[in-house]
């Protein structure tokens, strides 16, 4: 990530934040967290998704708990998604098939809720400028995907995953795989910006490899079979 | 790590076999059980209907058979042949018999064609006068002898050898000049010899593959049981755990609550770390059927835990059946330096049909290497391991490729 990408895309206005939780002891907890970060407000809060963005219909970043009232919210992650709302799901649901589910369906990054504050700032921060962000309970969920149509991964990519799972230090990451820290950031960006492919087409994942593409995370001759789905579901701008 | 982690899975045969007999887990006995009732159950019902086939086709021989070529013996075209034929038929039955309720039977095919040349023969030298009495043996009997020697194939064989049957008795009744009336006798004869040997042989087939089904059936019901049963014992077990993490929970957040603990007490901080740590494995936990290998990882971090070390266990995908030393060298190395973890631990899995991952985090202090293998790299060929410390955590892996 840049020096700071969120003020060159937000302006000098910091990120505005919507929490969605049936735990009020959690949103407490999240917001008290963000509050930590200045480049973070929180908007608005509460258990009903549609309400919470009535009240804040300018949120940058939804911070969406995927299990509301007692079932999951996929569906409505999805039409968030589609409508190119940048939904972070946190949750303690992180057994692969969820957390890939959560992705398939246009989620910009997924947070098991005990990844802790740090972790959580990242992802928002991350989430605001449509850029990727893979906390280790994903890289988990990636590298361990079974799914027969899963995104082609190179080698180099599998395993910086796979370490960053593990070990949860991208500076042991690299000095296990003998590269600078900030490839090892690469390897994974690139490994998620690669699942912008998989599942239906959100406006959220054209974002992220819109963003990446500009970046130079990829090219887009690396990625030709999705330059035509990119095409397809970027949104107009 | 190769590229085909997330490979689907196919069968693992190879490995299988050591694994599963060293290792039990609640279902692999079931499913041992379930395989091997069915067959028992068709076998001794088929040793049944084998019993009937031999004692028709040797009472047949000997009871009807016998006594009429015996008596027209005088009257045959060729009374050695059809005597000769008769005791070279008794001979063979009775060894096809034999072998056959031993369950090691003679060669189909060769007995088969044995047979046919006896039944040219015999009508050959049976004679126009004895063609269609009782004393022409192998109207009757040799049927009984296909079904003898063809057991356990399919129908199929046993029709074609009686029709080459019915073509033999049918040459040697024209060849005695075509008479209406013959051929009328011939075709009942025909008829007869067919359908007796045939519907016992289909009969027994029938019944033998009905109790196979039905065994295979009752096998089903019971393994389900079983792994119902074992399910239930194993959420059971998940239940109580989940009381006592849950209770140790309540206890510290209760104090918190009624201000009888104080957050910033490091002691309390650590019982709330251990708290959560072990109700966040509880909660992860969600195999039913357990896996050796992460059944005795789960083993070690349990003790650990209990030893009062905060510790994660994530597992991704299941393992695919191990060979024992295999996931010995896995599991063993990790254990062994988890035994010297402090402050807290992460044990993560990632499996595959073909690759899998055991990774122990822990943060690294002064003092001693951990105990089992030494520092460094091995790669024994089957399972790869390395081990660093780099001033900020201590990180040892192993990993298996098929």
């Amino acid at each position: 990530m840049g020096a700071d990408p969120v003020a060159a895309m937000t302006g000098d206005r910091p990120v505005g934040v919507a929490i969605v939780d049936d735990h009020p002891v959690v949103v407490e907890g999240v917001r008290a967290w963000l509050a930590t970060e200045p480049r973070l407000t929180v908007l608005a809060t509460g258990d009903d998704p549609d309400a919470v963005l009535r009240a804040a219909p300018d949120a940058d970043v939804i911070l969406l708990d995927l299990r509301l009232h007692g079932r999951m919210a996929l569906d409505k992650l999805a039409e968030l998604s589609a409508a190119g709302r940048r939904v972070v799901v946190y949750s303690e649901h992180t057994d692969p098939q969820t957390m890939l589910a959560a992705l398939d369906a246009g989620a910009v990054a997924f947070l098991a809720k005990h990844e802790g504050r740090e972790h959580c700032v990242e992802t928002v921060l991350a989430a605001a400028s449509d850029r990727p962000y893979v906390p280790p309970a994903l890289a988990g969920a990636m590298v361990g995907d079974p799914r027969p149509d899963r995104p082609m991964l190179s080698d180099k990519e599998r395993e910086a995953l796979l370490l960053w799972f593990q070990s949860m230090s991208k500076a042991s990451v690299a000095r296990r795989m003998q590269i600078s820290e900030h490839t090892v950031k690469q390897y994974v960006d690139r490994a998620r910006i690669k699942y912008t492919r998989a599942g239906r087409p959100a406006a959220t994942k054209a974002a992220l490899l819109a963003r990446a593409i500009e970046d130079g995370l990829v090219r887009p001759e690396e990625i030709g079979i999705y330059r035509s789905q990119a095409a397809h579901d970027r949104p107009t701008p | 790590m190769s590229a085909d982690l997330g490979a689907p899975a196919h069968p693992t045969d190879a490995l299988e076999a050591p694994d599963r007999a060293s290792v039990p887990t609640p279902r692999e006995p079931i499913s041992a059980e379930g395989l091997a009732a069915p067959a028992a159950v068709a076998h001794a019902s088929d040793r049944g209907a084998r019993i009937v086939a031999v004692a028709i086709a040797l009472a047949w021989h000997v009871a009807i058979g016998l006594p009429a070529v015996l008596t027209a013996r005088a009257q045959f075209a060729a009374p050695t042949v059809v005597l000769g034929a008769w005791v070279l038929v008794a001979v063979a039955g009775a060894v096809a018999g034999v072998r056959l309720l031993r369950g090691s039977p003679l060669p189909p095919w060769p007995l088969a064609g044995l047979l046919l040349a006896v039944d040219a023969a015999v009508f050959a030298a049976a004679g126009e006068q004895q063609l269609f009495t009782a004393a022409n043996w192998v109207w009757g009997t040799l049927g009984w002898f296909f079904v003898l020697a063809l057991w356990g194939q399919r129908v199929v064989g046993l029709i074609a050898l009686l029709s080459t049957h019915a073509l033999i008795a049918l040459v040697a009744v024209l060849g005695h000049g075509p008479d209406p009336a013959d051929v009328a006798r011939y075709v009942m004869y025909v008829y007869g010899t067919f359908s007796l040997p045939v519907a016992v042989f289909v009969g027994s087939a029938t019944i033998v593959g009905l109790a196979r089904e039905r065994a295979a059936v009752s096998a089903a019901d019971h393994a389900m049981a079983a792994e119902r049963d074992a399910a239930e014992r194993g959420r059971r077990e998940r239940r109580d755990r989940l009381a006592l993490a849950g209770s140790a929970a309540g206890r510290v957040l209760g104090e918190l609550a009624a201000g009888q603990a104080d957050p910033d007490d490091p002691e309390v901080q650590r019982r709330c770390v251990l708290a959560a740590a072990r109700l966040r494995r509880l909660i992860a936990e969600s195999d039913d059927v357990p896996d050796p290998l992460l059944h005795e990882l789960r083993a070690a971090a349990d003790l650990a835990e209990r030893n009062g070390l905060p510790i994660d266990l994530v597992t991704i995908g299941t393992p695919p059946p191990l060979p024992v030393e295999v996931r010995r060298r896995l599991a063993d190395p990790l254990t062994g330096t988890l035994a010297d973890a402090q402050g807290w631990a992460r044990l993560t899995v990632v499996s595959s049909p073909d690759e899998v991952v055991v990774s122990l985090v822990t943060p690294d202090r002064e003092g001693p290497g951990a105990t089992g293998l030494p520092p460094g790299d091995h790669d024994d060929g089957q399972v790869q391991y390395l081990y660093e410390r780099d001033g900020n955590i201590r990180w040892a892996q192993t990993r298996w490729q098929r």
